[in-house]
């Protein structure tokens, strides 16, 4: 009798939810992927995380030696050691890391929302320009709109981030005073009551006013730095993506049937032109969670990215571990969210 | 469009707290100068690990828990050759084993209650017995409760040096009833880390508002603070930025203070910024190995002598920018015991060819390995290899580069498997003693492949330096021991960078410490 209600369930009644749990179930099994990668590349490093976490007359000493191997457990056998992280990683701990001395759970819960504040910015952003410019430059191919457009997105593609970021913070914070210092909240203030850990969501929430005004005005900055680059990428593929769907018979005959402009490229361009232009949305905004880390080096922002540098020049093992867990998950999530979304646009797609 | 709804955005946001807190500071500069003195910015590339001075270790938690706590001895100013009275007085005996230490009247921590000879010895004992970075600092010292305002230090061996080590703000006094109510013990399980990052529990001029290691300390006055000094700035914010950055932020107004910047980028400052540049304590040397095992190159006397020779420092000095100096010995110039400039070693062109010819090498390539992502008060340690690189190429002796990060590379050196090596020694404390380590069978020394009994010469100066005395014959004795090392020793010592520390002309007493590089509570305003 089971078996039979679970294939009507699975055939008939909600094959949706039946993908769904597939998905995350292999998603699970890539996260455990993920962990076992990070942590034997972390370990193949050579060096030894006591040099780099004691100083050089405290490793020097057997006594502190020793205690520092057993409190992080790096007395063990590695298969030990792995198999203690996998078993903690069940119960929501991440371990303690010896660079902050705080569990990991706790610095990533402050780095995620400090970047995931710029990324967020920086994709809606990026959507919204890189859209309008790859759709323009599409629409007037070998014009010098297009050409202009190409310039600038191929500029905004290969300029590094790094040096965009002080020679905007130079011109609109020194030169013009228009932007605030770097950091995410000007000195004077206090940081609001942790929520979300988004310095401008929490202000909201705690109505503070003006520190919500300072935190955008602080967000301004990194997130045009990293809005230029994502700009770049879309408008390039929203303009190859949009021409291969402008030459299609059902544009034509939409066309010829006399519709109006904007009908033709909201309804049947953008519409078709959807699919390739999610794909890249998905992957930019994994690399913009990952990748900020010299614009948050430049901009004194305390996200993911410093926080992986910080982890990894220290050989701090559960930050690494920790780090490259959350950005497994968040690609594993992207890609996820991407897939659901393309039977939203594409009825093909859908599952029946 | 973004730009000025931005700018509308910051413009509100200064308003309404110019209204609100009649406190500004902010970067849009519209603020006076007799409100700013109140908030103090400065900005610090961080190295911080913990607020808990018994378990910190880095420069920037010494900066953090100098302003946040008080020492039984301290220093004054920027002068780290004596020792000045600080929560107590110090008397040591004849043989430098036992030291009374007797606490002031009139100290109270940031709850009121008064500082007590138990404090002083729950928190000594806490460093020892946690195990964490600091700990060697009280290595073999036992500390007693004689009555309530005098505790007993004694020290395994003679140890003239204890004296210096007493003001690092590691072995601050804290509150021990608030930290023992928190977790505090004075072994392996204490727990009360969490509780000294949210909190401070000292005596010192602030008190710990928050804490955030990745990107800000903020401090604020201490009302219960008993010393004479009441500190200018009610409240001190203390920044992670990248030095690039900070160069930019002193510039612009949006901070006070730069204590990052490189001999290159502070010497372009524009007016209205005053730069402090002095050599720091730290010393960059090269070692080549004595181990024949290791290499049977750098383990030739006559090879050693022509590196020495062969190297041309003051290019090194002016490579290393404004403020640097060449490190005559291998005790930074200012400590007791420093060797004069007609003690160091010199660019010798012929000799080095000599020297060379004698040692029989025959164009070998010898593997020079470094921590390449160090980068020590501005001078980056790759530069500097190359330098000495092409240095070398000039007398004929071919060197390969081998960096590595230094969390991979420390273990080489720690094992003593490097040839040749570049690093640099920041002293534990300001005292020549912590250079014995750079005798035969020394904690570096056996890094450079030289066990005890490599050198009798080395070895006996080291000794008779070791013994003590008074600070006379303690230079005299150290001095001795230095040259000795320079004329044999696998050592080279190279530069000792400058430190910079930048800041707005409105702030007075910026002084440059060895051991808590600034003392913020010591800042003024004019």
């Amino acid at each position: 009798m089971r078996p039979a209600r679970a294939t009507r369930a699975g055939r008939t009644g909600h094959p949706f939810a039946r993908y769904l749990i597939q998905r995350i179930l292999t998603s699970l099994l890539l996260v455990v992927g993920v962990t076992l990668v990070t942590f034997t590349l972390t370990n193949l490093v050579p060096g030894d995380p006591v040099a780099a976490a004691l100083g050089q007359h405290a490793a020097e000493d057997p006594a502190i030696v020793a205690s520092f191997r057993a409190h992080y457990g790096v007395d063990q056998p590695l298969v030990v050691q792995y198999f203690t992280y996998l078993g903690n990683l069940v119960h929501g701990d991440l371990g303690e890391s010896p660079t902050t001395h705080h569990p990991v759970l706790e610095d990533l819960q402050v780095a995620v929302p400090a970047t995931l504040e710029i990324a967020i910015g920086a994709i809606v952003l990026s959507v919204i320009i890189g859209v309008v410019l790859g759709t323009l430059a599409a629409y007037r191919r070998g014009k010098v709109t297009d050409h202009v457009l190409r310039v600038v997105s191929l500029l905004g593609l290969s300029v590094p981030t790094f040096w965009l970021a002080l020679v905007l913070y130079y011109v609109f914070f020194f030169k013009l005073h228009i932007a605030p210092g770097s950091g995410r909240l000007s000195a004077i203030y206090a940081a609001p009551p942790t929520v979300t850990g988004m310095t401008t969501v929490d202000a909201l929430l705690a109505g503070q006013w003006d520190v919500f005004l300072d935190a955008s005005a602080h967000l301004f900055l990194p997130v045009l730095v990293l809005t230029l680059y994502t700009v770049g990428l879309l408008t390039r593929f929203v303009r190859t993506a949009v021409l291969e769907i402008l030459d299609m018979d059902y544009v034509r005959a939409a066309r010829a049937k006399g519709l109006p402009g904007r009908t033709v490229v909201w309804s049947y361009v953008l519409r078709g032109a959807s699919i390739p232009v999610l794909t890249i949305v998905g992957l930019a905004f994994g690399s913009l969670l990952s990748g900020t880390v010299l614009v948050e080096s430049v901009f004194s922002w305390p996200g993911l990215g410093s926080y992986a540098f910080k982890a990894a020049s220290n050989l701090d093992l559960p930050g690494i571990m920790g780090v490259g867990l959350v950005i497994g998950i968040i690609y594993l999530g992207t890609n996820l969210i991407v897939d659901l979304l393309y039977s939203v646009v594409d009825p093909r797609v859908r599952l029946a | 469009m973004v730009s000025h709804r931005s700018r509308t955005a910051f413009a509100i946001g200064a308003a309404a707290v110019t209204v609100a807190l009649l406190v500004t500071g902010c970067s849009a500069g519209s603020s006076s100068s007799s409100t700013k003195s109140s908030t103090i910015v400065i900005d610090r590339v961080f190295d911080l690990k913990t607020a808990d001075p018994s378990r910190q270790y880095e420069p920037t938690g010494a900066i953090v828990d100098k302003a946040l706590y008080e020492t039984l001895l301290t220093f004054s100013g920027s002068d780290v050759s004596k020792t000045v009275p600080g929560l107590a007085t110090v008397e040591a005996s004849a043989d430098s084993k036992t030291f009374t230490v007797t606490l002031g009247d009139g100290h109270v921590f940031s709850d009121g209650s008064p500082v007590t000879a138990d404090d002083v010895v729950f928190s000594l004992n806490r460093v020892i017995g946690m195990k964490g970075n600091p700990s060697f600092l009280l290595s073999g010292v036992t500390v007693t409760k004689k009555d309530d305002k005098t505790v007993i230090l004694t020290s395994a061996t003679s140890n003239p040096a204890l004296p210096f080590i007493l003001p690092n703000p590691s072995l601050s006094i804290l509150n021990s009833k608030v930290v023992i109510a928190n977790g505090g013990t004075t072994d392996e399980k204490d727990s009360a880390e969490a509780y000294l990052n949210a909190n401070s529990a000292g005596s010192g001029p602030y008190v710990l508002d928050t804490l955030d290691l990745t990107s800000q300390v903020v401090l604020t006055t201490n009302p219960k603070y008993s010393g004479d000094d009441k500190p200018t700035y009610s409240r001190v914010v203390l920044r992670n930025v990248e030095s690039a950055t900070q160069k930019i932020n002193i510039e612009g107004g949006d901070s006070q203070v730069a204590l990052d910047l490189s001999g290159d980028q502070a010497s372009g400052l524009g007016s209205g910024i005053t730069v402090a540049s002095t050599p720091s304590a730290n010393v960059i040397f090269l070692l080549l190995n004595q181990n024949s095992k290791v290499s049977t190159i750098t383990s030739n006397p006559d090879f050693v002598s022509a590196v020495k020779k062969s190297i041309n420092y003051d290019d090194l000095v002016s490579l290393a920018g404004k403020g640097a100096a060449q490190a005559n010995g291998i005790v930074p110039s200012m400590f007791l015991g420093a060797l004069g400039s007609a003690d160091k070693t010199t660019y010798d062109k012929t000799g080095a060819a000599a020297d060379l010819a004698a040692s029989g090498y025959k164009g070998e390539k010898v593997t020079l390995s470094f921590p390449s992502d160090i980068s020590l008060n501005g001078v980056e340690f790759t530069v500097l290899a190359q330098r000495i690189q092409s240095q070398l190429k000039d007398a004929g002796i071919t060197v390969d580069l081998a960096p590595a990060p230094v969390a991979t590379e420390f273990a080489a050196y720690r094992d003593g498997k490097e040839a040749l090596g570049l690093w640099y020694w920041g002293p534990d404390f300001p005292d020549p003693s912590n250079y014995l380590e750079f005798a035969p069978g020394g904690v570096v020394g056996l890094r450079a492949g030289w066990p005890e009994g490599s050198d009798a010469t080395v070895t006996a100066a080291a000794t008779a330096a070791r013994a003590g005395g008074s600070n006379d014959e303690r230079a005299t004795q150290f001095t001795t021991y230095q040259k000795a090392l320079n004329a044999t020793g696998p050592f080279i010592p190279l530069v000792q960078p400058a430190n910079n520390i930048a800041s707005a002309s409105s702030v007075t007493g910026v002084e440059y410490n060895a051991v808590w590089t600034i003392d913020i509570a010591a800042l003024g305003s004019k």
